[in-house]
């Protein structure tokens, strides 16, 4: 019977990692932009960046959440809550922060959505497109 | 097989750029258009890759298998590859020529 004891079995994963060396993970697929903002010698800082990127809302690990009035996720449907699904472009989200409206947005709505974009930290998608938009012209 | 995936992407010479790590993002100070980017994964490791010389991006794609893990399944690693390509080359720090078999 001793001899029915079996070693206590590594996942394939295990048995793998131990034949070759531990390599780094890379992910080529980003979720968010990789390229966090572009600083350009002498002229205005609208990189071309700020223009064209996106800021899902919410990001898509969040999809089908609602946004509440305060920028926090809520479940589809909350009273008191807009819908998410949107996708606005950095331009767009700019011109909100200086005091307009999003897109297709009323007034409460559209702050709705730029508090949740002011929440936004690093890893979130639409993150990186929200660091361009803060840098000082 | 002529197409678009077979074009060649060259990356500026290594003194081109200056490259600064701040942690999770690097610091790129690219010498030939005075302008700075700070980049994230995967755009450093795709410069060193390319920087072994031009070549097409399913080349490029075995480069970074063999030096990484990659993450992304058989069917997503190229597309993802060429977009990250496409960005760099939007930003200067990539070009990209007819494909020419050597």
């Amino acid at each position: 019977m001793s001899d029915a004891v079996p070693e206590r079995q590594a996942p394939d994963g295990c048995a793998a990692a131990q034949g070759a060396s531990r390599r780094e993970l890379l992910k080529l697929g980003a979720a968010a932009g990789t390229v966090v903002l572009t600083v350009r010698p002498g002229i205005a800082q609208a990189a071309t960046s700020v223009l064209n990127c996106q800021i899902p809302v919410p990001d898509p690990g969040r999809a089908g959440s609602a946004i509440a009035p305060d920028g926090t996720t809520a479940p589809a449907g909350t009273q008191g809550t807009f819908p998410g699904g949107r996708v606005f472009t950095g331009e767009q989200v700019r011109q909100g922060l200086r005091g307009g409206n999003l897109p297709g947005t009323g007034y409460e709505e559209s702050q709705a959505y730029l508090n949740y974009v002011r929440r936004l930290h690093y890893g979130r998608s639409g993150f990186t497109c929200y660091a361009s938009l803060m840098v000082p012209r | 097989m002529a197409g678009a995936s077979d074009a060649i992407f060259r990356a500026d010479p290594p003194d081109a750029l200056v490259r600064v790590s701040l942690g999770a993002i690097d610091a790129l100070y690219h010498r030939p258009s005075g302008a700075t980017h700070l980049v994230a994964a995967p755009v450093p490791q795709i410069l060193e890759a390319l920087a072994e010389g031009p070549t097409d991006a399913a080349s490029l794609g075995r480069r970074l298998a063999a030096r990484f893990e990659l993450a992304d399944g058989e069917a997503d690693l190229l597309p993802a590859l060429a977009a990250r390509l496409a960005e760099l080359e939007a930003l200067g720090l990539v070009r990209r020529e007819p494909g020419v078999a050597r």
